[in-house]
Order: C-alpha cells, then structure tokens, then sequence
C-alpha cells in the first residue's frame, strides 16, 4: 500500500535518543499512516517507550526531527497533542480519587470540550457504573479501560499506547483487542507498542519492527507476509529424519519443526513436487504438504536471521 | 458530577483544589495542626482556669493571643509543610504528571495551578485556626487585656503569612526534589530545629538576618513582646525583613518551576 505523504499521522526524521554513551534510538525513520492500527513491535529494551516518550515530549530528542498530526514537535507541541491521547507505560492515576474525578483533572487541564465528554467516555468503556468508585479500588483491567477514557477525552486523531496488554488477562486482551478495531472503525490511528509478536499480528495492519534502537522493518502487515519466502508445511510420521533430508534439497533455505509439521521456506516453489518425491523416495510417508501461512514471526526471524548472519 | 466545568484556569485551579481536598488524612492532619490546636489550646488553658483560678489565669487576653499565635505559625509551618509537599509532588508520587503533560497544556501553567491549588486549600484552614485563636483570646480574656482590633488582625497576617510562605518553600522544594517524605523532612528540620539553633548563635552576627524563621519573627507584632519569640531578637529593619523572606520565595519557586518544566516526565 503506497502511503502519501500528507496521510501520515506520524513522521520522524533520524530521530535519535542517548543516555550517556548508551544510544536507545538511533537515527529512527518512522512512517506511521492515518487510520490504521500500527504496530511498534520489539524486544523489551529495543527504545520504543523512549521513542514514544519523544514524540510526547515527555523527555527531548538528541537528533532529528517529529511530525505529529502533520506539526512539527517540540514546535507546536500543544497543538499537536490536542488531538492526541496516550498511554505511556501503565495506566497510572490518583488512587484516593474516583474514576470520574481522574478524569474531571484531565479533562480541566484539557480545557474545551473535554468535560462533556467525560460520560461519554466512561460508558463507551463500561465503567459508568463504578465511576464514582476510588480508582484504588479497581482491578488493573478497570484501570487500563480508564486509561483509554482519559485519552477519549480529548476525541484524538491519534491513540498512542505503550504495551497495553501488559498484565491483563485473556479476557482483557480480547476486550482492549475489541477497543482497538472499534477505534480504527472510526477513522483513528493508534499506535500499540508491544513486545508481544502475536499480538501485533492479530491486532495491527501495519507494523514497524525495532532492534536495538533502529527500525529494521516497516510496512502492512499483509506485505510483510506476502513479501517473505513461500512456505509449505510438511507433515511426516517422522519429521526429524525428513528434516534432515528436505534439508539437502537445493531449493529449501530453512526448515523448522513446530512439534506436529515442518515448515518449510523455499527459494522456489515450483520445487514442491520435486520434495514429495525425495521424502517417498527416502521411505517417507507423507501425511500433508500444504502451502502455510507465513505469519509475522516468519517474517521476523527471517530478517533478525539475516541481520545476524550480516553482523 | 462536580463543578469542574468552569473557564479553563479556574478549572485547572479547582482540579488542583480538589486532589487536595479528597485525601482524607491530609484534611484531617491539617485541621488538627490548624483548628484543632487551637481548639485544644485554649480549651486547656479554659478549662485549669475554670478548675482552679487561683493557679491559672484566663485563656484569653493579649498575652495568650501572643502564646497561641506562636503555636498557630509553629504548628501552621508544619501544615504548610505537609500541604506544599503533596501539592508539589503529589502528582509525581502517583505517577499521572507525565499523563498531565501529555495533554498539550504547558508545563508552567500546571505549574502555577498546583502553587495557587495548594494556598487555596491550605490558607482557609490557617485563617480559621487563627480566627479560634482570636476569639477565644477576647471570650476568655477575663480581667486581662482584651486585644484591640488592630492587634488582632495584624497578628492574624503575621500567622498567615508565616503559614503561606513556609508552604511556598515546601511546595517548591518538593518540585525540586519530586520527593514529599524528603521535601517534609528537610522543611521541618530547617524550621523547627536549625532555625533555633541558627538564631542563637550571635557569633553568626548579620547571617543570622538570612534565616526566615529569623526575619518572620521580627515582623511579629510588637505589643505580643515576648510570648511569641523561639530564640533571642535580632533586630532587622522592615526592608531587610522583605528582601531575605522575598529572596527565599522567589528562590524556591524559581528552583521548583525550572525543575518541573525541565525534568523527563
């Protein structure tokens, strides 16, 4: 999907962030298109909470420069930032104050039209009925939906939100899942920074992918599947020993055993056929050859493979 | 719903009042430091007085004005430690300062906000302490000398703003140090320990004018003498009583705005 240039919600310019002689974001080109859920994906430590903590200006960048909403930042920050809404780590409030004070603070400080909306937001995330409950009463589930109802505050353009998943359960996830679709239904861009590999997958379209402070991928999700090696999945009575020969083939450029079938990458697909035969011809019997979906992590591995191979 | 649907600065300035105002421990250890000294002070005097007459005097009249109001500025500076540091670093302790800053609104202005939030919450609670005080000193004055109405409103200024600067200096320091418990500490020390300490070194000479607790007590009222003095007098003129409590002020809120506008959020 081509992005043009004025459709970008956010934009950076080698962007880069040091603590002493420690550089967390380095020279980071980011492409962030409006409407859509983006993934910032990476390891714990990759620099993505101190990207996003830049571009809130909540600590300065050492290098580069930051679009947000189409403003450049720290320029017009306040301008920017009216029509955003983050979470930067947890979810964090006035525990002696209850769900609906939290938000009459935030929404004084936002000024505008954020006080009418304040009902709006707590019934859009269910919590009209504990609103006037102490927020240290609430389960960390409750506190993250609170969380998104600040940001709802100031009806952003842009939801940035910093590991969102963390410390909720299965059902929570589906719930802040279901959130994150219902927002981009909407026309909203939100941005979901997470070391969860899956969990970008099943939420986001687009992702950018970041190791040690530099961004080594980024695109929609469905052109980085579409954009790695064809896969097929291989299942035998004995997949260890058909490994080894599937291995040999010319044409294969990794396998790897899920416990149940191989996967297969192949430099060619037309080579399928010419595998069949090699496993019958070695005694194997061949009980699935299917064409697999290559999934993010695929992808993933593929690229940290050959950046490591590269080193 | 509460009220907090006014122009934007006085709603800012109500959020602030009313984070302060919905810990309960903070309003009911203020009370105590304020009214509720004030109550059991001269309740106490009152009441050995009524027990036996012959031992003890009255509770009121102009020299227990004097005792009362140094235990109102004593206990008051204790109030305004307390209350500085939670509006100051309050926000920070909790962890919702950097979602305050998030909204755009420029640091500075919450800045001032929380400033402004604390002296709303703090002064009424100061002033009705006092007002105990003043009451009770003309109620139970007895045989002794009632204080006038001028005495009584210029020692009520002198506890006020003994109570509104000790604050100023909490609230910035807390700022400064994005820490209530060592911004508490530090402030109580300085004032009830070192500043006596300070104030009765002569050696120390003209240094010791730089101590506010020094300055503060040289704008006590004349007619209270000595009832409300910690340590011996050191004399002052009125402009140099203004510029070392100014130069204080000035000092702490320059420190904790710069600090709070600067620091990684």
């Amino acid at each position: 999907m081509a992005v043009q240039l004025h459709d970008l919600v956010v934009e950076t310019q080698a962007l880069t962030k040091r603590f002493g002689g420690r550089t967390a974001v380095d020279g980071v080109e980011l492409r962030i298109p409006r409407g859509v859920a983006f993934g910032y994906l990476g390891p714990n430590g990759a620099g993505k909470t101190t990207l996003i903590r830049m571009l809130l200006g909540l600590t300065s960048a050492n290098e580069g420069s930051m679009r947000l909403l189409g403003l450049p930042v720290p320029e017009r920050r306040a301008e920017a930032l009216a029509g955003v809404g983050a979470i930067v780590e947890e979810p964090r409030f006035h525990g002696h104050l209850s769900g609906r004070e939290n938000l009459e603070i935030v929404a004084a400080v936002r000024g505008g039209e954020a006080h009418r909306r304040i009902d709006d937001s707590l019934a859009r995330v269910g919590l009209s009925a504990r609103a006037g409950d102490r927020v240290r009463t609430y389960s960390l589930g409750m506190r993250q939906r609170l969380g998104i109802a600040r940001c709802l505050l100031a009806d952003p353009q842009l939801l940035i939100l910093d590991e969102p998943m963390n410390g909720l359960d299965p059902a929570g996830i589906q719930e802040f899942r279901g959130f994150v679709r219902e927002f981009v239904g909407e026309g909203r861009t939100i941005v979901l920074s997470s070391h969860l590999l899956d969990e970008v997958e099943k939420t986001c379209d687009w992702v950018a992918i970041v190791d040690r402070g530099r961004i080594v991928l980024q695109g929609s999700i469905a052109d980085l599947r579409a954009g790695g090696d064809p896969t097929v999945l291989i299942e035998t009575r004995d997949i260890a020993a058909a490994s080894t020969v599937l291995a040999r083939h010319p044409a294969v450029k990794r396998v790897s055993d899920d416990g149940a079938a191989l996967h297969v990458a192949l430099a060619d697909v037309d080579a399928v056929p010419d595998l069949n035969r090699r496993l019958v011809a070695a005694g194997h019997d061949v009980l699935r050859l299917e064409p697999a979906r290559a999934s993010l992590e695929d992808r993933f591995l593929e690229i940290t493979t050959r950046l490591e191979n590269a080193a | 719903m509460s009220a907090i649907a006014l122009e934007p600065s006085r709603s800012l300035l109500a959020a602030d009042v009313l984070k302060l105002r919905r810990r309960r421990g903070l309003v009911v250890v203020t009370s105590l430091l304020t009214v509720g000294a004030m109550v059991i002070t001269y309740g106490i005097i009152e009441l050995l007085h009524v027990a036996s007459p012959a031992t003890h005097g009255p509770a009121g009249g102009v020299d227990n004005l004097g005792h009362g109001s140094w235990v109102a500025a004593a206990l008051g500076a204790v109030a305004a430690a307390i209350v500085g540091s939670v509006a100051g670093a309050g926000d920070l302790d909790a962890g919702v300062y950097r979602d305050l800053v998030v909204t755009g609104r420029p640091r500075l202005a919450l800045y001032r906000s929380r400033l402004r939030g604390g002296l709303v919450f703090l002064l009424p609670f100061a002033a009705a302490g006092y007002v105990v005080a003043a009451v009770s000193t003309v109620v139970f004055a007895g045989a002794r000398p009632v204080p006038g109405p001028h005495l009584l409103v210029t020692t009520g200024l002198w506890v006020v703003l003994q109570v509104a600067f000790y604050y100023v200096l909490a609230f910035g320091i807390a700022c400064l140090l994005g820490s209530r418990s060592y911004t508490i500490g530090t402030l109580l020390a300085f004032r009830l320990a070192l500043t006596p300490i300070l104030a009765s070194i002569p050696a120390l000479g003209v240094v010791r004018e730089l101590v506010p607790g020094v300055a503060l007590q040289d704008l006590a009222p004349a007619a209270l003498g000595n009832t409300v003095r910690q340590g011996p007098d050191v004399p002052m003129s009125t402009a140099a009583v203004v510029v070392v409590l100014l130069a204080w002020a000035i000092a702490a809120v320059v420190a904790g705005g710069w600090r709070d506008t600067a620091r990684d959020a």
